[in-house]
């Protein structure tokens, strides 16, 4: 069997911003052609995006870490958002009472960017690894006693 | 040395303010830059607050040493303007031996890390000598039909140059003037990047500040850093197109 030949195509990578501008201004364009209620949806759904552009943040966690929130977000029936500020502002709250040291945790970094790294303990990944304990339901009625 | 030209047939599309722009972006970040106006205009030296003379008649007509006719423009940046002598050029060029190669032997036998052409809009002996003198070539277009057809133009006389064994390192298309409020821009904009793909530079945004900048003799970065047309249009935080975004473009292309 005569072997067929692959064709391959050099792929061509538009400049970063032209793409960006090009993309913003076609969807510009298409929302102009939309009826006026859809129009007005789009951008209340447009403000809304931007408003809360201003509240996320990316951070590299553990998978394990983000696992364990998503899990414990779901079991509380919470926003993982919520779970993980109050996580955040109690750390904060620790930190600033002298409650954690991080020169504890602290070892030398070989980036040029930073010049420490946190080395996190055993211990405390440990956490990670123990099964989550189950609160147990408010009792509501007489006979739950 | 690289010698960068900004070139497009068709006049009005912003190729002295960019070349005065990135001469001066340049010459900011320490490289030391001479800018020729092959323009019988004459405007690098006006855009620049500085009296035309006949920088390039000197040199070609009189034979005065290039170190004598370039003229301070601001540190680290000196200019070879032009008048309109320089019509006087093109006759004296069409006269000379190896014609071709004038511009190019005198420009590479200076100092300078980088050497920006703004070439005139015409297509004549001394529009061919730029090309030839030129390792890159910058074509600055309005998104209209005859500007975009200027961008065409430049390219086919690049590529009759290219057949006589120059080789070019490289060109862009740089969209100015961009308004992008309206349809035709988006038409003509989706046009050139169908056709020129990697090619096309990011836009400089529609701005009045400008013209008041040349009209003060000043170049952006002294008369309005910040304006849109340095800082280009914000979208989710990031700046897309200005000549800030053009000068990171240049560098690279110094930089190889």
């Amino acid at each position: 069997m005569a072997e067929r030949k692959q064709k391959y195509e050099r792929r061509q990578v538009l400049d970063s911003a032209v793409a960006d501008l090009l993309s913003n201004m076609e969807q510009k364009q298409i929302e102009a052609q939309l009826p006026r209620r859809e129009r007005e949806k789009k951008a209340r759904e447009r403000i809304k995006i931007q408003s809360r552009r201003e509240q996320r943040a990316t951070y590299d966690l553990p998978p394990t870490l983000r696992q364990r929130v998503k899990e414990m977000a779901e079991q509380e029936r919470l926003p993982a958002s919520q779970l993980v500020t109050l996580a955040l502002l109690r750390f904060l709250q620790d930190y600033q009472g002298g409650k954690v040291d991080l020169a504890d945790y602290k070892q030398s970094s070989h980036s040029p960017r930073y010049d420490w790294n946190l080395s996190l303990p055993e211990e405390l990944l440990s956490v990670l690894s123990q099964k989550q304990r189950r609160r147990s339901a408010p009792k509501l009625l007489k006979e739950d006693s | 040395m690289k010698i960068i030209a900004f070139a497009n047939q068709k006049g009005g599309v912003g190729k002295t303010t960019t070349a005065i722009t990135l001469a001066h972006g340049l010459a900011l970040l320490g490289r030391r830059v001479l800018l020729v106006d092959l323009d019988p205009q004459g405007h690098v030296a006006f855009g620049l607050g500085l009296e035309k003379t006949p920088g390039l008649y000197q040199l070609i007509c009189l034979e005065t040493p290039i170190e004598r006719v370039v003229r301070f423009a601001r540190t680290n940046l000196d200019i070879l303007s032009s008048d309109k002598r320089t019509e006087k050029v093109k006759r004296q060029i069409t006269l000379s031996d190896f014609r071709e190669n004038i511009l190019d032997d005198l420009l590479r036998s200076t100092h300078y890390d980088v050497v920006l052409l703004d070439m005139a809009p015409s297509l004549d002996v001394l529009h061919i000598n730029g090309l030839v003198a030129s390792d890159w070539v910058i074509i600055p277009t309005r998104l209209d039909a005859l500007a975009v057809d200027g961008v065409k133009e430049i390219l086919l006389t690049m590529g009759e140059v290219a057949q006589r064994g120059h080789i070019f390192q490289g060109y862009g298309v740089l969209p100015t003037f961009f308004d992008r409020t309206t349809r035709e821009t988006l038409v003509q904009f989706k046009e050139i990047v169908r056709t020129f793909n990697t090619r096309v530079w990011p836009p400089i945004p529609q701005d009045t500040r400008v013209r008041e900048a040349s009209a003060y003799g000043k170049t952006l970065w002294e008369y309005s850093p910040d304006s849109p047309a340095m800082t280009g249009f914000t979208e989710n935080k990031m700046n897309l197109g200005g000549y800030r975004q053009i000068l990171e473009r240049m560098m690279e292309v110094l930089n190889g």
